[in-house]
């Protein structure tokens, strides 16, 4: 409990101490998520309507398939990312293993698998009668997409909001491809980890609350942002 | 206080407990069958009667657990008493903390200057030797800093060498066992190693051994972990022998005084099992089998 | 302003049919109702008119040729229950414009214009996700007229909203049908309703167009029994 009190206190002096290296953790963990949230959200939005919204064989797989990996356990993925990119692996060559760049290519795969099913939630409930319309008032696909789009913005953000929560708070993947390296791929989760390993747990709840705090001001940024449109 | 984290810690053991079972549910056939027999001989033969919780959480670092060495000798520690150990492997600073808390109830750690602090500031009853291990710097196969040929048995020399042809190397960085003496290394030759080559990862020692296989580069490490996972690393042993890297292990019981779900009877057997002749000598024997040599070697008083 | 030819006309919904219309033309500029009982196949064969539903076999021409993009552009469809758009009343009404790319000076005049005379300036600029039902309708009305198409296609427009709203909403269909002569097609439960808008009358009953004519023929003197009982149903209820 003590720890917990301690946390608070320490968590407040962290904000406030100008130390390079907490900020360098909290900046890395921040760009690590958004840009793994938006190249995600490149690739969901557009997959999750479409699977909305059209009829093809084998649909009922895909969208199973798409569930399944919204859980996909974030060891696991960090695991397999680093075996491909891994110095025996297939993709060894590219050199990036331990490296911010093999963060985000994990979290991309966490993430958009999220964004998609959340964004094909939305488009299987209001998709059709929206497409509808857009036929009957003339629209070609492309402004039919676009009005998809813009009709489904709630879903589409709150699987944004999800996605970059999911990737802002997982710690096994970007342990595992990061390496937690102080200085380079060290990001808040896997600080606490550590942190939690070396008994210093007042430390690890000060980073807890800094990470919940910053939470909190990116998702209400992303909700002014929302609403207004 | 005490009250509400000694819960957390019977639920958790609890938890484990109900995991422990389902995993021997699901195995009928392999696990379960073994296990009711030995339940029964313990009972006849059980030469401590008055011990009434049969399970004794140890904390030890992950070193420990990752060298195999527990899995091998805590079966028969079962087997002689009926105590079911549950092991917690984290890092030395954690474990110490654990013990600090009371949320274990024995520490199997190697830290001595942190050890003996720990029982003057009255958290642990006695710190007993128990066993030491070796530290051994590894390097890649094509060794670039040369360090196998110039400095096969002077660590300080090795990391010399290391660090003035910024060869990449791994710390541990998180405060353990193992990163404590390489930091105690690194100080006495008044050397603050920085930079992109060295890099500090905050993780265990099999995680770290990984990192080093795969940046191609130097790190410091028991003996044990890298004997248990050589066959899947790139990696050679450059420098040994240093009197410097001996690494002894101490053996702790938590001051019953801070809570009573503290099972100091079990923690106190475990203790004098781990001292004794028979103990001592699986020790010894842990790892002969397959490694052709000790990776732990006895020396309780 | 736009003829439709429909010859051999099916739909099998799972085997079973729900329309099947040998030959049946809708003249330029006719107003056109579709009356007749719950699943005699009314909402099947707008839906298919508009182009939302594809036909199992038969063919409808549209001027004399099949349906296609540019054909989108000239019609449109107003249902029972429309989606708006998740934005101002305004925005609603302009979208048609938008996509159309009309300048945004035009849009305005033309949108403002259309909303006075509807009577809806209240609501303008409100959310159109917060509107009544009736008022909903309106502006789903006020969207499909705007672009003047050469057909409008109405499912049940006015089925359960209020009786000013429906007064209002067949006023401006009128307007809109005296000022741009389109041909209009209206599926209506309410025989008063088809007997003040329409020019003539289609009875459908069984998947098949039963009866046919002017709409003041067809309401006082039917000639098919099944017509007959039908309206005089409706009138006593």
């Amino acid at each position: 409990m003590e720890a917990i009190l301690d946390g608070f206190k320490k968590a407040i002096e962290l904000l406030f101490s100008l130390d390079a290296e907490i900020y360098h953790i909290i900046l890395l963990s921040i760009f690590v998520s958004l840009a793994s949230t938006l190249i995600s959200t490149l690739f969901a939005v557009p997959i999750g309507i479409i699977v909305g919204t059209k009829n093809f064989p084998l649909k009922r797989l895909v969208v199973r398939f798409i569930y399944t990996m919204m859980s996909l356990p974030p060891v696991i993925v960090g695991l397999v990312v680093f075996l491909f990119i891994a110095r025996r692996g297939p993709f060894g060559y590219l050199g990036i293993v331990f490296t911010p760049t093999a963060m985000i290519i994990a979290q991309i795969i966490l993430v958009t698998p999220i964004i998609t099913g959340i964004v094909y939630n939305g488009t299987k409930e209001k998709g059709e009668e929206i497409k509808r319309l857009a036929k009957t008032l003339g629209a070609n696909r492309l402004e039919t997409l676009f009005l998809l789009i813009k009709e489904l913005r709630i879903n589409i953000f709150t699987g944004i909001v999800s996605g970059y929560g999911r990737a802002i708070s997982e710690v096994g993947a970007v342990m595992i491809v990061g390496g937690n390296i102080r200085g380079h791929t060290r990001v808040m989760t896997t600080a606490i980890a550590m942190l939690r390993n070396q008994g210093d747990y007042a430390m690890a709840i000060a980073i807890g609350l800094v990470l919940l705090f910053l939470s909190f001001i990116i998702n209400s940024l992303l909700y002014n942002f929302q609403q207004g449109d | 206080m005490f009250f509400k984290k000694s819960k957390a810690l019977s639920i958790t053991v609890f938890m484990l407990i109900l995991m422990l079972i389902f995993v021997g549910c699901s195995q009928p056939q392999e696990a379960a069958a073994p296990e009711a027999p030995a339940e029964e001989t313990v009972s006849e033969e059980n030469t401590t009667p008055e011990i009434e919780n049969k399970t004794l959480l140890l904390s030890t670092t992950t070193s420990t657990e990752n060298s195999g060495l527990l899995d091998a000798i805590l079966p028969v520690f079962t087997r002689d008493t009926g105590i079911e150990v549950m092991v917690v492997a984290v890092g030395t600073g954690q474990a110490l903390q654990m013990g600090r808390d009371g949320d274990a109830d024995v520490l199997l750690v190697h830290a001595k200057a942190s050890e003996e602090d720990f029982v003057a500031e009255g958290h642990g009853i006695e710190r007993f030797e128990v066993m030491y291990n070796d530290f051994v710097l590894l390097g890649p196969l094509d060794d670039p800093a040369d360090v196998a040929a110039n400095a096969p048995n002077d660590i300080l020399e090795a990391l010399k060498l290391v660090y003035e042809n910024e060869a990449n190397f791994v710390s541990r960085g998180d405060d353990s066992g193992t990163h404590k003496m390489e930091l105690s290394l690194w100080d006495e030759l008044d050397l603050a190693p920085s930079g992109s080559w060295y890099a500090e990862a905050g993780q265990s020692m099999g995680a770290v051994l990984q990192m080093t296989d795969e940046l191609l580069g130097y790190t410091l490490t028991d003996r044990a972990t890298y004997l248990s996972m050589r066959t899947d690393l790139d990696l050679k042993i450059v420098t040994e022998g240093d009197n410097k890297l001996f690494n002894q292990y101490g053996i702790i019981a938590v001051n019953p005084d801070k809570n009573d779900k503290i099972n100091a009877p079990a923690a106190d057997l475990f203790i004098q099992w781990m001292l004794s002749d028979k103990g001592q000598q699986l020790i010894g024997e842990f790892g002969k089998d397959t490694f052709g040599d000790s990776l732990f070697i006895p020396n309780a008083k | 302003m736009m003829n439709l030819t429909i010859k051999n006309l099916t739909k099998y919904y799972n085997k079973q049919c729900v329309l099947s219309i040998d030959a049946f033309t809708i003249e330029r500029s006719s107003f056109l109702g579709i009356i007749g009982p719950n699943g005699a196949g009314k909402s099947t064969l707008v839906k298919m008119l508009a182009g939302l539903e594809t036909p199992s076999s038969g063919e409808i021409l549209y001027e004399k040729s099949l349906i296609s993009p540019p054909i989108y552009k000239s019609m449109t469809m107003v249902f029972q229950k429309p989606y708006l758009l998740r934005t101002s009343v305004f925005n609603n009404i302009a979208y048609p414009l938008k996509i159309r790319k009309l300048n945004p000076k035009a849009i305005d005049k033309k949108v403002n214009h259309l909303i006075v005379e509807m009577g809806i300036e209240s609501i303008k600029n409100q959310n159109a996700w917060t509107l009544s039902g009736g008022e909903a309708q309106k502006v789903a009305l006020a969207r499909a007229i705007i672009f003047e198409p050469a057909l409008l296609i109405l499912d049940e427009p006015t089925a359960n909203i209020d009786p000013a709203s429906i007064l209002t909403m067949e006023k401006t269909i009128n307007k809109f049908y005296q000022q741009s002569a389109p041909s209009i097609i209206i599926v209506t439960h309410n025989i008063q309703q088809a007997k003040r808008l329409c020019k003539e009358i289609a009875f459908m009953h069984q998947g098949k167009i039963v009866e046919f004519g002017k709409s003041s023929d067809m309401i006082h003197h039917p000639s098919n029994p099944l017509t007959k009982n039908f309206i005089e149903g409706e009138i006593i209820l």
